[in-house]
């Protein structure tokens, strides 16, 4: 091993500091794991020194790899059902029903990590819709550039595949691509990411039919929830619809939305007039 | 809910059973598809079994065949847990007559969505 | 590709399979069976004398065997964390061989993914190290586990068809 006790500790607080995750003493093989490829391709020769060079020259790109290297985690396909089965049980008849046969259908996954949700989306609605490869297109962005970049390649490991995606989907929709699956290419031609920063102004984009905007605002104080909401709203079509996390709400945050409950769960729709 | 957990490794019976006990089932242990067979035969019917594929004695394929042309055991749900991870695996066990197909290794939160997908995830641990 | 591969000479492993990739699935057989946070680090460490060894053969267009090898307390350990929800009281040999043996048999599957198809896969066997064939037949990974030495190998059977007949790549 040739992490030192100081570098274990920089990696800590560093940790610690920008996702609230601890490391507990006796972590340093997993820091050590994790960090050793990055340091590599850095042409050094350890952790240590990779921790070294960062803390002499500070970078937050870096900075921000280092952190995605230790807290990265896998996330589900159809994760929390709901928003999902209100897709193509309520909202999309909804939508088609106020829409001409060959207009679009526009979708955004903010905050989309490495893709799940936006691919979700692509694998119902190529289901449910027989001119889906032509008529859907879904806007996958996240923070993250190596997010962004994973949401492209639309590659997933055996890990993360086991996350909640059907078998029968998994056999449909996917290739072995040596030890990985890759997304087939219709269904990545329906997804374009991209990076963007939710707490900034927006870049051009949309208007969006349906935003799937969930375990977002979670992590930010009232004032940035309403100026996220607020430029999302300006992104949506009147009669759009939007998903939020679980334990999130528009209520008390912003009053220009309605909430509508759908099956067991709720969906958020542009007040009128406002 | 009861669950029927199949392999011919103790290790991996314990790994799969302890994860479900987590989740609230009350599970019993298999070593190969005849063994199982037995279980069912003698009357305990799990709203789930898991079954490995390659086994000694009679493998998770024959035995996933044999308990989906048995009507009595229609209210098993058959999952897979395998590392046998070829798309044409996976076809033939669904062809089968599998619900649900889970490569190893998985871990906890693969297995809790895996079953959330079936509707056999316990209400109160649903998070 | 694969009704090609089965009328050939045998080719070498190394022509489908590199360290990197026996690695990468170590990685995630690691986070998923060993335990969260439990890594392999692929940095070797002096191998230790008296070593156990767990495999599963692959049969088909490449016939071989995936093998784990490590030391006796090292398989004792692994077999306490691959049971960390329920370890019985004591850890008996047949628990680490057991243990050893799925260890070997998911890397073994996930090997095999990568293989020409149809491939199969073999029960789990334990014992001595068995031998590798021709040194260019062989994918290996030195590692360690919590300090241990640990390596896997990816290696021909010694009486595959290759070993005296032909030493040309295909």
């Amino acid at each position: 091993m040739t992490l030192t006790a100081t570098s274990f500790d920089w990696v800590r607080q560093l940790v610690h500091r920008e996702s609230a995750i601890v490391l507990q003493p006796g972590k340093e093989y997993l820091v050590e794991a994790r960090l050793l490829p990055m340091a590599q391709q850095r042409g050094l020769s350890g952790v240590s020194e990779l921790v070294e060079s960062v803390r002499n020259r500070p970078d937050a790109a870096t900075t921000r790899r280092i952190v995605e290297a230790l807290t990265t985690n896998e996330t589900s396909w159809f994760r929390d059902g709901d928003p999902f089965t209100a897709l193509t049980g309520m909202v999309l008849p909804s939508l088609l029903g106020g829409r001409r046969p060959d207009e679009p259908i526009t979708i955004w996954s903010a905050a989309c990590s490495s893709g799940q949700e936006a691919y979700t989306i692509a694998m119902l609605l190529s289901d449910a819709l027989p001119d889906a490869a032509r008529r859907v297109s879904i806007t996958a962005t996240d923070l993250s550039r190596e997010m962004v970049e994973r949401t492209r390649a639309g590659r997933f490991s055996q890990l993360e595949v086991n996350r909640g995606l059907p078998a029968s989907m998994l056999v449909r929709h996917f290739t072995r691509a040596g030890n990985e699956w890759e997304i087939s290419p219709t269904l990545r031609r329906m997804v374009t990411a991209t990076e963007c920063n939710l707490a900034a102004p927006l870049p051009r984009m949309g208007p969006f039919d349906i935003v799937y905007l969930r375990n977002v605002l979670i992590y930010f104080d009232l004032a940035t929830k309403q100026g996220i909401l607020r430029r999302v709203r300006q992104l949506m079509r009147p009669d759009g619809w939007l998903f939020l996390g679980a334990a999130e709400t528009t209520l008390g945050v912003d009053d220009n939305w309605e909430r509508v409950v759908l099956g067991r769960g709720s969906a958020y729709r542009p007040r009128k007039g406002n | 809910m009861r669950a029927l957990v199949i392999d011919d490794s103790r290790a991996m019976r314990r790994i799969v059973g302890s994860i479900l006990e987590d989740f609230g089932y009350e599970t019993r242990q298999a070593g190969d598809g005849r063994q199982a067979l037995d279980v069912l035969e003698e009357g305990y019917l799990p709203d789930l079994a898991c079954v490995d594929w390659n086994m000694p004695v009679m493998d998770g394929l024959q035995f996933v065949s044999a308990v989906r042309s048995n009507p009595a055991y229609r209210s098993v749900t058959l999952m897979m847990v395998t590392t046998e991870s070829e798309t044409s695996q996976i076809v033939r066990a669904l062809a089968a007559g599998a619900h649900e197909y889970m490569i190893k290794p998985f871990t906890a939160d693969a297995m809790r969505d895996k079953l959330a997908l079936l509707g056999l995830l316990p209400q109160e641990v649903s998070l | 590709m694969s009704e090609h591969a089965s009328s050939l000479v045998q080719q070498p492993i190394t022509d489908v399979l590199d360290a990197t990739t026996v690695q990468r699935i170590a990685d995630d057989v690691w986070t998923a069976l060993v335990g969260d946070g439990e890594v392999l680090v692929p940095l070797p460490v002096p191998a230790p004398e008296q070593t156990v060894s767990a495999w599963v053969q692959i049969t088909g267009p490449w016939c071989g065997a995936v093998v784990v090898t490590c030391d006796q307390p090292t398989g004792v350990a692994l077999t306490e964390c691959l049971l960390r929800a329920r370890p019985p009281a004591v850890i008996e040999p047949e628990d680490v061989d057991d243990a050893l043996g799925e260890l070997a048999n998911v890397l073994g599957g996930n090997v095999k993914s990568l293989l020409p198809e149809p491939s199969s896969l073999g029960l789990p066997q334990t014992g001595p190290t068995p031998p590798a064939s021709r040194p260019e037949d062989l994918c290996r990974v030195d590692a360690q586990w919590r300090g241990q030495s640990l390596t896997i190998t990816v290696q021909g059977a010694t009486g595959a068809p290759h070993a005296e007949r032909n030493e040309v790549p295909q």
